[in-house]
């Protein structure tokens, strides 16, 4: 249990910490943010309520000559309620229904996707590190190219050549724009179609860091003496294979998952940009475009939930599969 | 903080430890050697690639034109004029690679230091003065690993409007998102440092603290603080280069990325002008790649596990024409017993770059129910022998001649040695077992107890039904006298004696006619280890398996074994039963064994040893530190 408390309490700091880094980086900056929005509302046609105003105070700071700490309470007390403000941008929507529209695309695209390139990466990573001396290992450099290869040229190549020479996949978007969403088959299939050559690259840039860092695991949990263990104890080698050797070589890359998470959300943010993929990234570029503060703000805020959601689910399994863990140390 | 671990910590890994008899001898001023990066051809190539890309770097701008410059010859396909062809506007794109990979470069290296200051400070302080400082170091690194970096540097770029947004600016940015993960490897790292007998030697001789810093632990880390150098240029030239495409890079900057920015925005894509945006991605994909392969090399320093020997954990190999010479009958007297194990003429060669011959000619007869002590010091190759006997040696260790036949209860001999495949699998464990040295990892730590047993049975006896595989695991650890209840506990849930005789009863579990005990009780204490000893030749009594016994500790074999063979440098120089070599020790190395261990009366003959009769009826007595060992000893 005290493993579970300290993980929860853990995620918590961090949580609180990016919470804090986005109130006081916009009172670091130059300028007067908040001017900025007013007019660019203004110029828009929006009225500015003194709730509207209010609000972006809270988040960018303005010279009310408030004290910082009581700003600071009031922002924790509107982002806790889910009010990160209007959008400039997208003027009279709230960010936060921005998000959510914007929110599913990537989180279907980047998690199906990150999903696959690491049940991939741990499986040929395990492979490569028990077969380690045969030709396989000619597969290790070629995954750091891939590593090297930033994720939007990658994207830039792919549509280049699948998209406009080929023909095979759609430039761009998230869907057939003709369509309607729903839960139609029609629109269902036309978002696979599309979601099919982001996700491609988001497989092959990440595929390898997975893969090698498996392949060094397995490389190390081979000379251990369990395995030797298991071998001598007639075991078939696929069972020494996956139970001895790769189930404890797997513990490390999970163990690893934030750092390499934090990577492929990164990438995946400019992978939509390339593709004009409706999805978060998208959506950040352009608050960032259109000095949305609030809706970037929003998104960076969301992102990093969602990056500490996943490494806490993640760090919870792996309480469940490292027995280890789960007694007091 | 329980945290998650660097996918590679140099620290938590155990060095790798050469087979006994191998590597240690063989390398005598091989230390320097092995600490400079071997010259693999994944090192050359990288080093060819990163110095070309520098090269250009430096002195490309200084040949090519001005990459800014307009002219009329929009979208030229590379040829004559503009090597690489035009942009939208009619710039050189060679000109404006050449450039670009300077701007990249710059960004990259400066961030690097940047980051790896920033790393090796918050790295290697925290883990040196530990404490609060520690813990708070680490609490920021590691809140500043799970936020993600980019949609950071991102929300920051956005706020700082483009004319100010400078080429440092950037640059502070990057490296203030990018140490955490390294400086959580250089913690580790430094902890274990930390913990050294020379570091601690210079605490105690009351050195300063950035003394001890920089002149006892820094060097130490260099190979590591330079692999988190390369990795960081490695990212910051990709985050800068995403941040540039973006749009969102320092003002008037030229790197890759904002060459590809113009190239995205110029339509380069829809007008396939594949020239424009290929080069620069492929510059920054080989940069990277290079220095990938050089972090390869330095990896492979921190941890030599990972060098590429050329073999892999194949099946162990016999060399062609091993077997089938008939040995020579065993030396020492004949067995009275009919024999279970024939060893004869049996070599084992190392084929390392200098080759160790670690087993000599070995010649050795087990008889059924005997136990056979197999005395020797550390790296005489008693080891390697158990190894190949049980065809569990592995390249570069090879069986170059010899025989090693079994003699089955059903009267069928085995040549060992030929055993392939399907055969060998199925001969392992049942007919013959094995409790290892490091018994103590011998267990797999992240399944249970059950498991490890019961899949001895599935796999061995798949016609078993769940039922009865659960009663004789049960079964086994009764015999060894552990508690079956602990068939749900995982291995860190026992003691180091118990997971012992979880070993011992896995290894009986399919009823083999030899054991193979390797130092099986040198990592417990005496008082376990005597315990452990006495149910060992209690089952022998019962289940009449016959056992190697493999130790240094010749008193142990005197008391424990029927018949004793010495090992040194590989050769058997004495072979006979351990009454006569107690007796009448005739090698010299013999001799010194048994002088090595000092009785508490001073004498040899303090020994009270009265052979095979004594450990029969159950009074033996050893001298010095051993307890009794027989349940009935007097007390």
């Amino acid at each position: 249990m005290r493993y579970y408390a300290r993980k929860l309490g853990f995620y918590l700091v961090a949580l609180w910490a990016a919470l804090t880094l986005n109130f006081f980086i916009p009172r670091m900056m130059p300028g007067n943010p908040v001017d900025t929005l007013m007019a660019k509302l203004q110029q828009r046609g929006g009225t500015v309520d003194p709730a509207a105003r209010r609000s972006y105070e809270l988040l960018l700071g303005a010279d009310t000559g408030e004290p910082l700490i009581i700003q600071y309470f009031a922002y924790l007390g509107n982002m806790l309620r889910g009010d990160l403000g209007v959008s400039v941008s997208v003027f009279p929507a709230e960010v936060s229904s921005v998000i959510g529209q914007a929110l599913p695309w990537t989180l279907v695209l980047v998690g199906l996707a990150t999903l696959l390139s690491f049940a991939l990466g741990i499986v040929l990573g395990a492979v490569v590190g028990w077969r380690r001396g045969s030709w396989l290992d000619s597969l290790v450099p070629a995954t750091t190219v891939l590593a090297a290869v930033p994720y939007f040229w990658l994207a830039l190549i792919l549509v280049a050549v699948f998209a406009t020479a080929l023909g095979w996949f759609p430039l761009q978007g998230g869907y057939d724009v003709v369509l309607t969403p729903g839960w139609n088959t029609g629109f269902l299939g036309s978002a696979v179609y599309h979601g099919m050559l982001p996700a491609l690259t988001i497989v092959l840039s990440s595929v390898g860091g997975w893969l090698l860092g498996m392949r060094n695991m397995m490389v190390s949990a081979m000379s251990e003496d369990y395995v030797l263990t298991a071998r001598a104890k007639g075991l078939r080698t696929t069972r020494v294979m996956t139970r001895y050797a790769a189930r404890n070589a797997v513990l490390p890359s999970l163990a690893g998952f934030a750092i390499s998470l934090g990577f492929v959300v990164s990438g995946s943010i400019i992978t939509e940009q390339v593709f004009s993929y409706p999805g978060i990234g998208s959506k950040l570029l352009q608050g960032v475009q259109n000095n949305d503060y609030a809706l970037m703000q929003g998104i960076f805020l969301v992102i990093t939930v969602a990056v500490l959601g996943a490494n806490l689910v993640v760090d919870l399994l792996y309480g469940f599969i490292d027995p280890r863990t789960r007694v007091e140390t | 903080m329980t945290n998650p671990v660097p996918l590679s910590t140099p620290a938590e890994e155990p060095a790798a430890a050469p087979p006994e008899g191998s590597g240690t001898r063989a390398r005598p001023h091989g230390a320097w050697r092995a600490l400079l990066p071997s010259r693999s051809p994944k090192l050359i190539t990288g080093l060819i690639l990163v110095t070309a890309i520098g090269l250009l770097g430096l002195f490309g701008p200084m040949f090519a034109g001005d990459p800014d410059a307009i002219s009329d010859a929009s979208f030229q396909p590379p040829g004559e004029g503009a090597l690489l062809g035009t942009t939208q506007t009619g710039q050189d794109v060679l000109a404006q690679l050449l450039h670009a990979t300077r701007g990249s470069l710059q960004i990259g290296l400066l961030v690097g230091v940047m980051a790896t200051v920033l790393s090796a400070l918050f790295g290697i302080l925290g883990g040196y003065f530990g404490g609060v400082v520690d813990e708070s170091f680490s609490l920021l690194s590691n809140v500043m690993l799970v936020i993600p970096g980019l949609p950071l540097v991102i929300v920051i770029a956005g706020f700082v409007p483009a004319a100010d947004r400078g080429w440092w600016t950037i640059a502070v940015v990057l490296a203030i998102t990018g140490w955490a993960a390294a400086s959580r490897v250089l913690r580790a790292q430094t902890l274990s440092l930390r913990s050294r007998d020379y570091v601690a030697a210079a605490r105690v001789a009351g050195e300063k603290p950035w003394r001890i810093v920089s002149v006892e632990i820094l060097p130490n880390l260099l190979p590591l603080l330079a692999s988190q150098f390369v990795f960081a240029v490695i990212a910051a030239i990709l985050a800068e280069a995403g941040l540039s495409f973006l749009g969102l890079g320092a003002s008037n900057s030229e790197t890759l990325g904002t060459m590809l920015y113009y190239a995205q925005n110029g339509f380069a894509l829809q007008r396939e002008a594949w020239w424009w945006f290929v080069p620069p991605g492929l510059v920054i994909a080989l940069f990277g790649c290079g220095l990938a392969l050089i972090n390869f090399a330095i990896d492979e320093i921190i941890n030599p596990k990972l060098r590429n020997t050329r073999a892999g954990l194949a099946e162990g190999g016999v060399a062609a024409g091993a077997a089938g010479a008939p040995g020579e009958p065993a030396p020492g007297e004949p067995a009275e017993r009919p024999a279970v194990l024939t060893i004869s003429g049996l070599n084992v060669v190392y084929r390392t770059a200098r080759p160790v011959h670690a087993v000599k000619d070995v010649s050795l007869t087990l008889g059924r129910g005997e136990i056979l002590g197999l005395a020797g010091e550390s790296g005489c190759g008693k080891t390697t022998l158990a190894y190949a006997v049980s065809r569990l040696h592995t390249p570069p260790a090879e069986i170059s001649s010899g025989s090693v036949t079994f003699h089955d209860r059903d009267g069928r001999d085995i040549d060992l040695l030929a055993l392939e495949g399907e055969e060998l699998r199925g001969f392992r464990w049942a007919k013959l077992s094995l409790v290892f040295q490091g018994a103590m990892n011998s267990l797999n730590p992240v399944i249970s107890i059950r498991e490890q047993l019961a899949d001895v049975l599935t796999t061995h006896r798949p016609g078993m039904s769940a039922e009865q595989r659960r009663a004789r695991c049960a079964e086994v650890l009764r015999l060894v006298g552990v508690d079956p209840v602990r068939l749900d506990s995982f291995p860190h849930e026992l003691s180091g004696g118990m997971r012992q005789r979880v070993m011992i009863a896995m290894a009986m579990l399919l009823d083999p006619q030899v054991m193979v005990m390797d130092e099986p009780t040198t990592a417990l204490d005496v008082v376990v280890q005597r315990g452990i000893l006495r149910e060992i030749l209690r089952l022998r009594g019962e289940l009449g398996f016959a056992v190697v016994f493999i130790t240094h500790d010749l008193p142990l074999l005197l008391e424990l074994s029927d018949r004793i063979a010495v090992m040194k440098d590989g050769e058997v120089v004495e072979y006979g039963p351990a009454e006569r070599l107690y007796r009448a020790p005739e090698h010299p190395y013999t001799r010194m064994l048994l002088d090595s261990f000092p009785s508490l009366t001073g004498a040899r003959g303090a020994f009270l040893r009265d052979g095979a009769a004594a450990r029969h009826d159950g009074r033996t007595a050893l001298p010095g530190q051993h307890t009794h060992l027989s349940e009935g000893a007097p007390r």
